[in-house]
């Protein structure tokens, strides 16, 4: 086809009626054969206009981001989306990059033909990469366009999750087509930087004879390669063993580095198996179209095997990338609300601090139902914390000594540190039955009551279960000091445990057993009439001492987390109504660069896989045709078809499954004990999984059926 | 002796209403069982068209095709599948081999469609291999042996399963002189000892030379057959020449 596509071309060039110039000739050509290029790499340009859109639209958020009034964190937002650009440009230049090479060899014949012609290489280089320009050109365009749209999409979408209400207006912004525009140019700069070089050191018989050496396959010391498929299968085992207990950094660059080998090594492992199984005349090979499906796969890999590790490389990334969105974004929907359960509280180490001015600014900015101010207790010891560091999955074997009993030294150095990121309280945390029964009637849960010689836990929801046992290892003792309160139970509704009411815990004891106590802290919670004001949560900071700023602008003050180590939502003064928007949005600058990292790193792997299976459906679409000959009816080949693009689809995607799935599992397990999100361990896996084969999906049935209607125009 | 395949009346048409171009028209003719037909002709003469449609791979426009009591034209397009599978055999001058596969695995396929048990294959291929002088090279790729060696692979697959009928257009045409000889003397030997039934589409009268019977074909219609009997093969040769002489001397379009 090409070389008949070649010939037509053959009247331009040389200047067949209606041409006039070199110039107009070759910008005729160009323009012709990149149409021709649309439409034979369909899948090549939708992935282009889809990143394109994607590029645009990201973009927005630093030059059109119409939420960065409302919030401080937009630089954040910013950094992030430039970060993700940076891997991004990269791996679309790789894309381009590894486009202009297929095509080149695709129609070798045709530019040697050209070269037959009389054309010099330095004008079909030129021709070649304006072909491309052209192509990329009109993707940017129509990828713009699409861009604008979808960019209304996001903004609403970024709107509905921070609670506000977003009003559609379609307009293109100088600043995102400028820098979206930018980073496209990179990477057809990146890409098309060596093709000129490729050009350079070809000559007319090489080209010509490109193709034929596509098909040679050669065979040698197979028995020797086929180890490296059990090699690399146990060394994934291993990798899935010892993965949670890498203990150093330079261990695990180690493993990373060599997981990356075996990736590669794989894919010539697998190739070299088959081949030896064929030989062997192992049994399927004599049943029906088995033979065929085998020895075209083990070809495959064998000449894609550096593309195929590449793929699934990036296939790992994207799954992981999508799997700690998708952390984040259960975080922000189930958890957010938990952490701010009153309307506005806010907490002060001076236990003399009445709140006159923080309450004549609320009162200036809202209506109030209720204040209710109090103290949080402690007996100046450790006994609980000590207890807590000792027995929490998160803090594993850090505060123990090798034979189980607590490391003094370490819960002594944690709890003292006066670095201002402060785990826990240097002493135990108490409040009084009376306040906490106060404070349950503000969120509506029903009182409590204990005995005279009880206590109660009252500890983060996702510590319930770990705490269980609490009491067996506690000794608190009772009003008069002589007795010991005994455990009543454990109590785990949200309670603002982030260092207001305490790190982690709570212990509540009736109120007499206070007396034997000094106040810790003061807080005071607030319930207001309707929604908090915006701008609320800035007022009541702008009333702090700036030692209590951190450096973000954010007041943390000596607030201690307890064991939220991956997302804490310490502050000083917390206005629920402006937190939970402003956390979502600081979430969402993470989520967002992640998504999009992870979608695209999918369309490049799988527009890889899919231009090289389309391609193939009209270079060896006489393969089927010799079968048809053979007595294979329409419905088996269309059969045969499928079972080839599935297994050339699932390998490099079940391959990267099961090497990002011990990460993910590994990084779920860390996420959800220390956020204490309610999903099961393998959730987020099944779920990023679920997201990236729905995308797979759609390119393969695009695959699919252009690969029938290839091979099937031929059979007719 | 019975008639083994009968083509009836058979035309097939291109083109629409207002330009039909009559590629077989009303062509009629028997082939006897163990036969080797040559069916000769200049370019758009309707040979290849022909054998298409006794391959099956393309439909008549009018007529019936019979394989013994079989009418290939009434059949549905599974049904002709079936019959491709269980009756004929294919040999094409670009060879058709498939690349991925070596000389010997090409002709298991065959045999691995028709869901042989494993020792039968084995049996078969062994026998075929030895028969076609290819057994050396049995685990070559294509692209490793010659074009000879390539064309007989191609006759080993057609002629592994037995097929009732051997097509095969112009098998020589990519060959050279020797290997085009040895290529036919395995036709031959294919025919005699097998019992193949064999219509070969050529241009080349040497190729011809070793048919028993010929078809000559123009605008569509035969126009003329020559039948070998007991001519010696040099004799049979000379008779190609003088009809090809008559007709216009060569089987090329304006010469």
């Amino acid at each position: 086809m090409e070389n008949k596509n070649a010939l037509r071309d053959m009247e331009l060039v040389t200047g067949g009626p209606g041409t006039a110039g070199p110039g107009n000739i070759y910008r005729k050509l160009s323009f012709r054969n990149m149409k021709r290029s649309m439409k034979d790499y369909l899948v090549y340009m939708l992935t282009m206009i889809l990143v394109t859109a994607l590029m645009y639209t990201f973009n927005s958020l630093i030059f059109q981001n119409e939420l960065e009034n409302y919030f401080e964190v937009e630089d954040m937002m910013g950094m992030m989306i430039g970060l993700a650009t940076f891997f991004i440009i990269l791996i679309v230049a790789w894309l381009i990059n590894y486009m202009v090479r297929f095509m080149l060899e695709k129609r070798s014949t045709e530019f040697g033909i050209y070269l037959l012609l009389g054309m010099k290489k330095r004008t079909i280089a030129g021709l070649y990469r304006r072909e491309n320009l052209l192509l990329g050109v009109v993707s940017f365009l129509i990828g713009t366009g699409v861009g604008v749209l979808l960019q209304q999409v996001l903004m609403t979408v970024m709107f509905t999750m921070v609670r506000m209400e977003y009003h559609l207006h379609i307009f293109l912004n100088t600043g995102t087509v400028c820098m979206t525009a930018v980073c496209y140019a990179g990477c057809y700069f990146l890409a098309l930087m060596r093709c000129k070089r490729k050009f350079r050191k070809m000559n007319i018989h090489a080209l010509m004879d490109t193709k034929r050496r596509n098909e040679e396959i050669r065979e040698k010391h197979e028995r020797i390669k086929r180890i490296l498929l059990p090699v690399s299968v146990l060394f994934i085992l291993m990798f899935w063993k010892v993965f949670g207990r890498l203990s150093s950094t330079g261990e695990t660059a180690v493993f990373l580095v060599a997981l990356v080998i075996t990736i590669y090594l794989f894919y010539l492992g697998l190739s070299a198996w088959i081949i030896c199984y064929v030989r062997r005349g192992g049994k399927a090979v004599y049943r029906k179209q088995n033979l065929f499906l085998l020895r075209q796969f083990a070809s495959k890999m064998r000449t894609m095997q550096f593309t195929m590790g590449t793929l699934t490389a990036l296939f790992t990334l994207a799954l992981m990338g999508t799997s700690v969105a998708l952390m984040f974004s259960e975080y922000e929907n189930s958890l957010l609300d938990e952490k701010f359960p009153f309307d506005v509280q806010i907490y002060s180490s001076d236990v003399e601090e009445d709140f006159a001015k923080e309450k004549e600014v609320i009162e200036e900015a809202a209506n109030v139902s209720a204040y209710y101010s109090y103290h949080i207790y402690t007996d100046e010891k450790n006994g609980v914390n000590t207890w807590i560091l000792t027995h929490l999955e998160a803090w594993g074997t850090m505060f123990r000594n090798e034979d189980g009993t607590p490391n003094e030294r370490e819960i002594e150095r944690v709890l003292r540190d006066e670095s201002g990121d402060g785990t826990y309280y240097m002493y135990d945390t108490y409040m009084g039955l009376t306040d906490y029964n106060h404070l349950r009637g503000m969120l509506r849960y029903p009182a409590v009551s204990l005995g005279e010689g009880e206590y109660l836990v009252q500890v983060k929801s996702r510590l319930e279960e770990e705490v269980r046992k609490i009491g067996e290892g506690l000794e608190i003792k009772d009003a008069g000091g002589e007795d010991y309160l005994s455990c009543a139970g454990v109590c785990a509704d949200p309670f603002s445990q982030d260092g207001h009411n305490g790190a982690d815990y709570l212990v509540i004891v009736p109120d007499g057993v206070l007396g034997r106590m000094r106040p810790y802290y003061s807080e005071l919670v607030v319930e207001l009439e309707g929604e908090a004001p915006v701008g609320l949560q800035k007022k009541l900071e702008a009333l702090l001492p700036e030692e209590d700023l951190n450096i973000i602008g954010h007041a943390a003050g000596d607030l201690c987390t307890g064991s939220d180590l991956i997302i804490s939502t310490v502050e000083i003064c917390m206005v629920r109504g402006n937190l939970i928007p402003q956390v979502k949005y600081m979430l969402a600058a993470l989520i967002i660069p992640l998504f999009y990292i992870g979608l695209v790193f999918v369309c490049v792997a799988v527009t890889v896989l899919s231009v090289q299976q389309v391609s193939d459906a009209a270079k060896y679409r006489y393969r089927y045709d010799v079968l048809a000959k053979l007595g294979l009816c329409r419905n088996a080949i269309d059969r045969l078809i499928l079972k080839q693009l599935a297994a050339y689809y699932l390998c490099p995607a079940l391959l990267a499954a099961l090497i990002s799935g011990k990460m993910i599992l590994f990084a779920s397990d860390r996420f959800i004990m220390m956020t204490g999100v309610p999903v099961p361990v393998g959730g987020f896996f099944v779920r990023s999984v679920l997201l990236f084969f729905g995308v797979y999906f759609v390119y393969f049935v695009v695959t699919y059926v252009e690969f029938k209607r290839n091979v099937r125009n031929h059979i007719a | 002796m019975n008639d083994y395949i009968r083509i009836c009346d058979v035309e097939k048409y291109y083109g629409n209403a207002a330009h039909v171009t009559k590629a077989v028209d009303r062509v009629s003719f028997q082939v006897q069982k163990g036969e080797f037909v040559g069916v000769m002709g200049p370019s758009g003469s309707g040979k290849t068209t022909l054998l298409n449609m006794l391959a099956t791979i393309d439909r008549v426009t009018a007529g019936h095709i019979y394989y013994e009591n079989t009418d290939i034209t009434e059949l549905s397009e599974d049904a002709l599948s079936e019959f491709r599978k269980d009756n004929l055999g294919f040999v094409f001058q670009e060879y058709n081999l498939l690349d991925t596969l070596t000389i010997e695995e090409n002709i298991i396929l065959a045999l691995a469609l028709q869901e042989k048990p494993k020792k039968e294959i084995l049996e078969a291929c062994d026998g075929i291999l030895k028969l076609l002088q290819i057994k050396d090279i049995r685990d070559k790729f294509p692209y490793q042996v010659s074009g000879g060696q390539k064309q007989r692979c191609a006759c080993g697959r057609a002629m592994v399963n037995h097929p009732r009928l051997l097509l095969a257009d112009e098998p020589t045409g990519a060959l050279d002189s020797r290997s085009a000889q040895t290529l036919l003397e395995t036709f031959t030997d294919l025919n005699r000892t097998m019992e193949a039934t064999i219509l070969m589409v050529t241009h080349d009268a040497f190729s011809a030379s070793y048919c028993s019977r010929i078809l000559f074909l123009k605008d569509g219609k035969i126009f003329h057959e020559l039948v070998r009997g007991e001519k010696s093969r040099k004799v049979f040769l000379q008779e190609i020449l003088d009809v090809l002489s008559l007709t216009g001397g060569v089987l090329t379009d304006g010469k």
